[in-house]
């Protein structure tokens, strides 16, 4: 057991309660109900890696695919890049980064940008590129100029792919962030690192992990919803 | 509006698309581009609005190139219809229907008003308006298309077979509307189509172009049909363009017989007299007021007066005002040589024969083309005859 | 953010044996070494890319071919993204033990939702006409599913492959914590290594990343029938 870990399990063994008999049990209600309040900052600065992560990587991604949507030529290219951000693993990430911007919060949100890029990128080209071709020349063919085009037509018609852009990147980084511990010792990753042998710790991080994933899907899925009508009602 | 010498080249092709097309399209009338696949007529129809470029030549919208014009206010001055229609799903139709004013920066009073008038006009629900386009059938998107592309009362109508996706029957109605619309707004339309029946229908003037951009006839579709300038336009026209003709044609367009006239309790022996020489070898039994009333026989004059019953039925009745072809195929599935013809007031006018219509499909042109040149029945009297007329459908 | 290690003491670590400040003076690090880190990553990742495979595929192509369960198979795959890995394998380390194949369960729990769900979604959206003539000529269910709706579904089956792959070997690399000692013990225990070998140990996991996709997208490209390829 490395070092951290060992002195982890101290730590819980001290904090007691119900749990202090048996800490490997699987999960001690009473510890659970007196140490809840710890979970409060952990949480909060994970929300706060996983939104600056998201709306970053939405700002980049989301600018890419208006380029790349109009000059093919960029596509593979950028296609390429966004996939290697992807597949390099976050925590590899994360140290990558140390020659270049040390320890820090600031790595941590940059390793995740990177990773949800790929995502985004790619779902809002898809989205623009299924905008049929009917309403595209029809568009045209009215008078609408390229930008108005893009921005009163093809934009509003990608949304439903937008936004399920967003809500993998979202879900996926909220799961991811927990390994930011290891470079910035911020997240709900720390406590449950802090609580390597100890079950109830490491449910009640991963919990509340899992519910901000669940709570941001349905939020973005009712966002989704109401920003398109037209798919709702349309007939068969 | 006008083609000079206009020309199209894709890049990377050896072929014209478009070849030195000239062509004028008068203002209020509707001219149709007709072909086969690939002989340019959709090509032709983007040049005016520039969503092709011209490659040489020149076209002029209203004494204007549209060179000069920046596209997208130049297409912001001309109706487009498109055969996939291209609503905006994410707009309501209302909205979509609004597009070019509001590009135009109307205000939004105007555009309300505008949109109820058209909506109006193209026979849909008001309410319809708050829908979305996923929401209506084809035949109704396609009316929306329509509406939307007369929105900003563009003086010229692009509409590249706006009608081809849509089944028969409801594309038969559209085409009826869209003739009663022109007769309202008498827009300067050029209409794509590979169905010579479309073209010759709803065109005012017919342009057959063959493959490789090149114009074979622009004629009126009489002309078309009786004097077609080669082998091409004859094929494409079809081998029956002699009943093609028939549709553009009145039963008041021609001369018609005289049957002998017979009153009840006429004496069968006056009757018979008129008979000799007459052009129809049958009586016709008639009321007091002139209304014919049925077909008397051989048996019916062996008595000595002429009975109220006649034996045979009065079969098809035409009006003046009829179209030719549907009076050959009311008097075909009646299975009698003869209708009786009455006017306006129900009286008998005079009688239309099958050797008749032969005749005068047999007759030199310049002799039809005199006779029919006044009553040719343009296309929307062609509509709303079609359509008012319970019977024919 | 002070820049922490350099990269060219991070190569040298890979290669050459470093003294190591925790175990007063014992080197650590060095070519053998990182092998062997790297093979038992590689094993542990395909060990559990495998287990994934037999579990989630057929089921999958199953209830893609049937178009049943689709609202399961989906929500499987938006669940199992949001999984955090962390909590994952410290669970599992805490609870069932420490050990390769506790790891291998573990990281096959985050391979089985995208493996599921493409093949899900791959099956189902492989054309419907081919799959009716090919119903029409006679094809059983089984020669349907294998000779038309799965090779038309490769990209999309492989896409779930390569997802799954990158999810299990990212986690393979806190695999440590529960034991299985992989390239990722570099990272996390810095301590011993020191900073260098804490980069040392990130480039060598994102090598193996990108060329573990790498081999992936080829035998992509090789699955994929020329004609599929014409079309997309």
């Amino acid at each position: 057991m490395s070092g951290s870990a060992l002195l982890a399990t101290i730590e819980f063994r001290e904090r007691g309660g119900a749990c202090e008999e048996n800490p490997k049990a699987l999960f001690c209600f009473d510890w659970a109900r007196h140490n809840l309040d710890r979970y409060e900052t952990p949480t909060i600065q994970h929300l706060q890696l996983v939104l600056a992560a998201v709306a970053i990587g939405f700002a980049i991604a989301f600018t890419l695919a208006l380029l790349a949507h109009r000059r093919h030529w960029l596509q593979p290219p950028l296609l390429a890049a966004t996939g290697v951000l992807y597949t390099i693993p976050s925590v590899a990430f994360f140290f990558l980064l140390l020659p270049l911007t040390g320890r820090g919060v600031d790595t941590a949100v940059i390793a995740l940008t990177a990773f949800n890029l790929q995502i985004i990128y790619r779902n809002t080209l898809i989205g623009l590129a299924n905008v049929p071709a009917s309403v595209r020349d029809a568009a045209r063919g009215m008078g609408l100029t390229d930008r108005q085009l893009l921005w009163r037509v093809e934009v509003p018609l990608a949304t439903p792919e937008i936004i399920a852009g967003l809500r993998i990147a979202t879900v996926s980084t909220i799961a991811i962030a927990t390994l930011a511990v290891f470079v910035s010792g911020w997240g709900l990753g720390e406590e449950i690192y802090k609580s390597l042998n100890f079950p109830t710790g490491i449910i009640i991080g991963g919990g509340i992990a899992i519910l901000m994933a669940m709570f941001f899907d349905a939020c973005l899925y009712l966002i989704q919803r109401a920003a398109t009508p037209w798919t709702r009602k349309a007939s068969g | 509006m006008r083609y000079e010498n206009a020309s199209k080249r894709y890049p990377g092709s050896d072929t014209l698309a478009v070849d030195d097309l000239s062509l004028t399209v008068p203002a209020g009338e509707i001219c149709v581009l007709v072909g086969p696949s690939g002989c340019g007529k959709t090509t032709a129809m983007r040049l005016v609005n520039r969503t092709v470029e011209l490659t040489s030549g020149d076209v002029l919208v209203g004494e204007r190139s549209v060179r000069d014009i920046e596209p997208a206010h130049l297409r912001r001055e001309i109706g487009y219809v498109i055969q996939e229609v291209g609503l905006f799903p994410h707009r309501t139709n209302a909205q979509n229907i609004g597009t070019v004013p509001q590009l135009l920066g109307w205000d939004r009073r105007r555009v309300a008003a505008r949109t109820a008038e058209l909506l109006e006009l193209i026979g849909l629900d008001p309410g319809l308006g708050d829908r979305y386009p996923g929401q209506l059938s084809g035949g109704q998107q396609q009316r929306v298309g329509v509406a939307r592309a007369l929105a900003a009362d563009p003086k010229v109508m692009l509409m590249d077979e706006p009608f081809g996706a849509i089944d028969p029957i409801s594309r038969e109605r559209l085409q009826n509307e869209f003739l009663r619309l022109q007769a309202e707004v008498k827009k300067t339309v050029l209409f794509v189509t590979h169905d010579i029946d479309e073209a010759i229908k709803m065109g005012d003037r017919i342009a057959i172009m063959r493959v490789g951009g090149r114009v074979a006839q622009f004629a009126t579709p009489a002309e078309l049909l009786m004097s077609p300038a080669d082998e091409f336009v004859e094929d494409f026209v079809g081998a029956d363009r002699a009943l093609k003709r028939l549709a553009l044609l009145r039963v008041s367009d021609i001369d018609l017989w005289e049957a002998p006239l017979a009153h009840v309790g006429q004496s069968s022996a006056e009757v018979r007299a008129k008979l000799a020489g007459a052009e129809v070898p049958y009586p016709l039994l008639v009321d007091d007021d002139r209304r014919p009333v049925g077909w008397l026989s051989q048996r019916d004059l062996d008595s000595e007066y002429v009975p109220s019953r006649p034996d045979s039925p009065l079969g098809p009745v035409l009006e003046g005002d009829d179209i030719m072809r549907d009076a050959l195929a009311d008097l075909l599935q009646g299975q009698s040589q003869y209708a009786a013809v009455i006017d306006s007031r129900g009286r008998i006018a005079g009688v239309l024969s099958i050797e008749i219509i032969s005749d005068f499909l047999g007759s030199p042109a310049a002799e039809q083309d005199r006779q029919s040149a006044t009553e040719r029945p343009t296309g929307a009297e062609r509509a709303s005859e079609i359509s008012g007329d319970g019977e024919r459908e | 953010m002070t820049p922490v290690g350099s990269i060219g003491g991070a190569i040298e670590f890979i290669f050459q044996p470093q003294p190591s400040n925790v175990t007063g003076g014992k080197l650590v690090g060095g070519f053998s070494q990182t092998v062997e880190l790297a093979l038992t990553q590689l094993e542990v990742t395909l060990l559990a890319l495998a287990l994934a495979l037999v579990l989630a595929m057929p089921l999958g192509l199953w209830l893609g071919h049937r178009g049943t369960g689709g609202f399961f198979a989906v929500a499987i795959g938006n669940a199992g993204r949001g999984i955090p890995e962390l909590a994952l394998i410290a669970l599992m380390a805490a609870v069932i033990g420490v050990g390769i194949l506790n790891v291998t369960i573990a990281l096959s729990i985050l391979g089985i939702p995208p493996i599921l769900t493409n093949a899900f979604t791959g099956i189902r959206q492989a054309d419907r006409a081919s799959v009716d003539a090919a119903r029409g000529i006679g094809m059983t269910e089984l020669e349907i599913l294998t000779r038309v709706e799965m090779p038309l579904a490769i990209p999309t089956l492989m896409a779930g492959v390569r997802g799954a792959t990158i999810a299990i070997v990212a986690t393979a690399t806190i695999a440590p914590l529960a034991g299985v000692v992989t390239l990722g013990d570099y990272i996390i225990n810095e301590n011993v290594y020191g900073e260098n070998g804490v980069v040392a140990g990130a480039i060598c996991v994102a090598l193996m990343a990108v060329v573990l996709e790498f081999g992936l997208a080829g035998l992509q490209r090789l699955l994929t029938s020329r004609g599929l390829k014409l079309s997309t």
